[in-house]
Parts: C-alpha cells; structure tokens; sequence
C-alpha cells in the first residue's frame, strides 16, 4: 500500500507551530525515515497521517483513498510509540491479539496470532508476561507485534528506539529493519537521529520550521544537502561563508579554494561544504587546495580521529584514521559543495 | 593517606548516626506512636472495665457494655443507617468521580482546570458545617423537603468525599500516561466505550480502591454535616455515639470501639468493592 500526502497545512490553535505545505508519497514497501531537529514538526506530521490532528487543509491518501477525515481507529494503521504504549495490565500476548480483540476474531485464533506474531519477534517464550517486567528491546518488540499482528496498510514509528540504550540502540535498528521488509510494509519512520534515518531508510525527508526541506536518498542528502541547515543536521561537515571570485574559485576565511565549476555568478555570497572525511592530510602537487596550520583541538574516536586546523582566521574541521601529527591538509574541488547561503 | 582519611570520616558518620541520630530517630517514632495508640488503648481497656471512676485505669472485667450496646435499639438502628450511608456514598463517589476524574484528565481547557482545582479544595474551603446550613435551607423548603432522609445524608458525604477520590484518580492518570495508552488503543481500532472499558477501567482499579478506603473511612467518621442533617429517624453512628458520652463511661468506650471497628470495615469493604467492580 502506498502513501500520498497533499499540500498538508496545520497550525496548533493561537501559535504559529504546525505543518506547512507538506507534499510527500511513499510507495509500497518503501521506509521512508522523517527527521529534523525539535519542534521542525516531524511528530505532528505523524499525528497528522495517523488522525490524532486534523489537518487544516490538504488531503491524505492511503492507496488513492481520502483519509484525511477519518476517525483514528478507521485507518488501519500500526503505529509504534515512543513510549511504547503497552497496555501494563495485559500480558504480551493479550497486549499483541489485543486489535484482533476489536475485530472481533475468536479466542483461539486471536492466541495462535499473537504467539505466532511474538515468535516473530523473537519472543517465544515471553508471551504471559506483562510489560512493567520485560527489558526495554522486548517491549518493543511486543509493540512491534502489536503494531503488525492486524495487518496495517502503514507502519508508522514515533522514534522507536530512542528509550533503548546505545548498545540495544543498532541491534533493534536491524531487527525493525528486517521486520519491515518482511511485511513488505509502507513506513514512516520518525526520529532525531540523523545517523539512525541514513542507515535504516529507503528515503529520508528532512524538516525544518513545519517545512519539508529535502526529501532524498540517504546518500544523495549526504552529499548534495540542499541547504546549509541540511548539511549542518546531516553529518559532520565544515560550512564557511564564502564569496565567489571565479567559475571554479571560492574566498573564504582562510584564503582561496578551487572547486569544480559550480555555476554561481561572481560575487554571489554562498556556503561552503566539505565533509570532514575529505579532509587529507599532507601535501603534494595533484590539484588540490592545500593548507598549512596547527592543530588546535583533537579528539580521539577508537577507529578515528576528528580535529580543528586552525588555518589563518578559520578553522578546518578533519577526519582521518591516521595517528601521525598534522600541519598540513589537502581539499580537493571535487569534495567541494558550494550551497545557496 | 587520603584513603585512610576517608575511610575513618565514613566510619565516623556511621557511628555518629548510631550514636545521636538513630535514639533521637527512635525516639521520636516511639514517642508519635505512643500519642497515636494510647487513647485507642484506653478506649479499648475501658470498654472491658467494669467501673472507671477518677483513676488511671478500670477496674474489673467485663463484657456487658457491649451487650447493653448490642440491645440498645438507636445504636443497633445507627449502626445499620451508617452501613447504608457508607455503601451509597462508596457507589455514587465511585459513580461520579471516574467519569469526572477522567473528563478533568483529558481536558485541555483552562477554564476547566481551575474549576478543577476549586473542586479540588472544596472541603479545606467550605467547611462541613457551612454545607450542613445550606443544605438546611434547601432541603427544608417544601419543593425538596428531604432533609432527614437516608439519601440527604449519601448525598451530603459524597460531596465531602469527592474531591478526594477525584484527586486520586487525576494524579493516578497522570502517573500512568493514560493518555498515550488510550492513542495506542484508538490506533489499533477501539473506540470510546472499549478504551473505557478495555483500558481506563481496569487501570484505574487500584487507585479507585485506595480512593474508595478514604471515602469510607471518613464517610463512617463523618460528625458535623451529620448531626445537622440528619433527622431522628435515620440517624448515623457517629451522631448517636455522642449520647454515649452523658452515660457510663464504659458504654462510651464500648460505643466508641465499634465506631472504629465500623471504620476499619467499611474500609476493608471499599476496597473490596472497587476490586470487584474492575473485574
């Protein structure tokens, strides 16, 4: 099933916070994560697709059918909370054939569900236990099951893992994962945490002040943000003012850097993005723009190492997994992004 | 050198707790409990006494204070009139107080929620002798002349209580997050009357319960609206007790005893009730 929103306006009651003009579709199968920074409007964004909030106007459709004014529990959709929202007086298999309850499916049938839905999960054996007792990954695998034991038409996910710790964090990131491609399920995936949206999504859709700002690959929003806010959400990067002084050179604080030929008139003030990991250190004549400096800050990261050139009246941000001393670095025009400032 | 140091100040702590805080502590607690048991003890002792006259305790035992008690007609009728008020108070709070606890719970107005909050200190603000005047003047005028009856009374202990197990329940929602558990019930295809019934209900068993042994504890001591409101028919305990006082001193403490037995099972009853009504 797919999921197509149209110019989607809403606005809380007495503020300006809300959506603004969202367009957006998912297809079939598709993980589609939503990030931004807090209050960009990602979760009423949800409240929105999911029905808790009407929308002021624009419409939402699920396979081509208008379900922008219908009831919550008319949508048919599984959503996982941040919270969970386990029933804590249900065991987790009552909590799971607790929707199948609602349509009316008999005993029976609704027990072997939601045990073959925990079995999925991996969580054989677990079933008569009630939540306030299970670990934080089983609670949200029991709201996993719950969320698709009824067959939903979207999966949508309120930053799901952010109540596990770090180490639980990657090893639900892929069982989430493995779920969704498993049910074959259009999903929304909301969350702040860009490194999280890169590697679980098909498609990643940024937002900012109630706005869509870019909607792209995981890859393609790496490399071509298209906003300094981008670049600055997604990733570690080093944005600098700079003014263009030629078809393949930019001025920034620290001098004259080459780039590829970038399209932007003479004059025009612009931001510029380079990744740290295209960072190089050394010298040597290959075309690259090179820079002599000290470092001021160094942090060590286990497998790699992040630091501050200071070069002139700018800093360098670097990364590398060399241990030698640094005095001076390399950045070549093709790792050069020159956005609109 | 500095380990040593440590240690000895966290030894030191230890021993100046055991030393001066703890007996000071201890003391303290013994002596709370001593002022909170004694008048029950005596109550209790004076209750077997046979006579108890200018000394510190009765002499000789006996059982027949209860016995006068147990045959004396007002009493055994008060006893009875303050069951009936308990378990109509228990029903009606219980009644009125979840769906109102809840109404005030997902209410986002905050016109409501003051009125809540005056809800809320109704009875530290209107005092039950305040009440038990206005509903003299309302309930002797012959479009409601009712007072004196059972049902006066139920009614003027559930708006002394009410607040109370409101309280209790609101706090308890919030503590529960009830509001996140009820989007996840809607989402997954309930509608109003099943998340009642499926989520809100039994959640809330246990604090109906505890708020419910409130509303019966001060139901059955309930004194001031009481002795105003209540007419020579349909008199509760409490009201008939304080004629045990002009009498023997041993019939009042065996009066006084039943008052609290009566407390200790309406309570116990309350939240029997709750239990079973979440099931």
């Amino acid at each position: 099933m797919s999921l197509t929103i149209e110019r989607l306006n809403f606005r809380y009651p007495g503020t300006d916070i809300g959506v603004h003009d969202i367009n957006l579709s998912i297809g079939h199968g598709e993980l589609l994560a939503v990030i931004g920074s807090s209050g960009s409007g990602k979760t009423t964004l949800l409240k929105l697709i999911a029905g808790f909030e009407t929308a002021d106007n624009g419409r939402v459709f699920i396979d081509g059918e208008d379900i922008t004014r219908l009831p919550v529990r008319h949508r048919r959709l599984g959503i996982v909370f941040q919270s969970y929202a386990l029933f804590p007086h249900m065991t987790a298999w009552e909590n799971v054939a607790y929707p199948l309850k609602l349509r009316k499916r008999g005993q029976r049938e609704r027990r072997d569900k939601a045990f073959e839905a925990l079995a999925r999960v991996g969580l054989a054996g677990f079933e008569d236990r009630r939540p306030p007792i299970l670990s934080g990954g089983q609670q949200q695998r029991v709201a996993l099951a719950r969320a698709l034991v009824f067959a939903p038409k979207i999966l949508l996910l309120d930053e799901p893992l952010s109540a596990l710790d770090a180490s639980l964090r990657g090893e639900m990131r892929d069982e989430i994962l493995r779920l969704q491609r498993e049910f074959d399920i259009a999903t929304i995936h909301v969350t702040h945490d860009q490194e999280e949206a890169l590697s679980m999504a098909d498609r990643v859709a940024v937002m900012e002040s109630g706005r869509l700002v870019q909607v792209a690959t995981p890859l393609e929003l790496y490399d071509n943000p298209a906003t300094r806010s981008v670049a600055g959400f997604v990733g570690e990067s080093n944005l600098w003012d700079g003014a263009v002084v030629s078809e393949d050179t930019v001025e920034v604080a620290f001098g004259l850097l080459k780039t590829e030929p970038h399209g932007f008139g003479i004059g025009r003030r612009v931001t510029v993005m380079v990744r740290p990991e295209n960072v190089r250190i050394g010298g040597g004549e290959d075309g690259c723009n090179h820079f002599h400096g000290t470092v001021v800050r160094d942090r060590f990261f286990g497998a790699t190492r992040r630091y501050d050139l200071a070069v002139g009246a700018g800093i360098i941000l670097g990364q590398t997994g060399q241990r030698r001393p640094i005095e001076s670095v390399k950045i070549c025009p093709k790792d050069v992004r020159l956005l609109e400032s | 050198m500095e380990k040593n140091q440590y240690l000895c100040n966290s030894a030191c702590y230890k021993l100046n707790w055991l030393v001066y805080e703890a007996p000071i502590m201890g003391f303290a607690t013994l002596l709370y409990l001593t002022y909170l048991f004694i008048p029950i003890l005596l109550l209790i002792l004076g209750s077997f006494g046979q006579t108890w006259t200018n000394t510190l305790f009765p002499s000789g035992v006996t059982l027949g204070w209860y016995h006068e008690l147990w045959t004396d007609g007002s009493f055994r009728r008060a006893f009875l009139v303050s069951m009936e008020v308990v378990t109509g108070t228990c029903v009606f709070c219980s009644l009125l107080a979840v769906p109102l606890a809840y109404s005030l719970y997902r209410s986002a107005s905050k016109r409501v929620m003051v009125a809540a909050r005056i809800v809320f200190l109704l009875p530290i603000a209107a005092p039950p002798l305040v009440l038990a005047f206005g509903f003299i003047l309302v309930f002797t005028s012959d479009a409601a002349p009712w007072l004196g009856s059972v049902w006066l009374l139920v009614a003027g202990h559930v708006v002394l209580t009410l607040p109370y197990l409101l309280q209790t329940l609101v706090s308890d929602m919030r503590h529960l997050g009830l509001e996140e558990l009820e989007a996840a019930a809607e989402s997954l295809g309930a509608g109003f009357g099943r998340r009642f019934r499926d989520i809100v209900l039994p959640l809330l068993r246990h604090s109906l319960g505890s708020g419910l042994i409130m509303v019966a504890a001060l139901s059955i001591g309930e004194f001031q609206l009481s002795n105003l409101i209540a007419g020579f028919l349909y008199r509760p305990y409490p009201v008939v007790l304080l004629q045990a006082f002009y009498g023997a001193t041993g019939f009042a403490c065996a009066a006084t005893v039943i008052l609290l037995a009566l407390a200790l099972l309406a309570s116990a009853g309350g939240a029997l009730m709750a239990r079973f009504a979440s099931r």
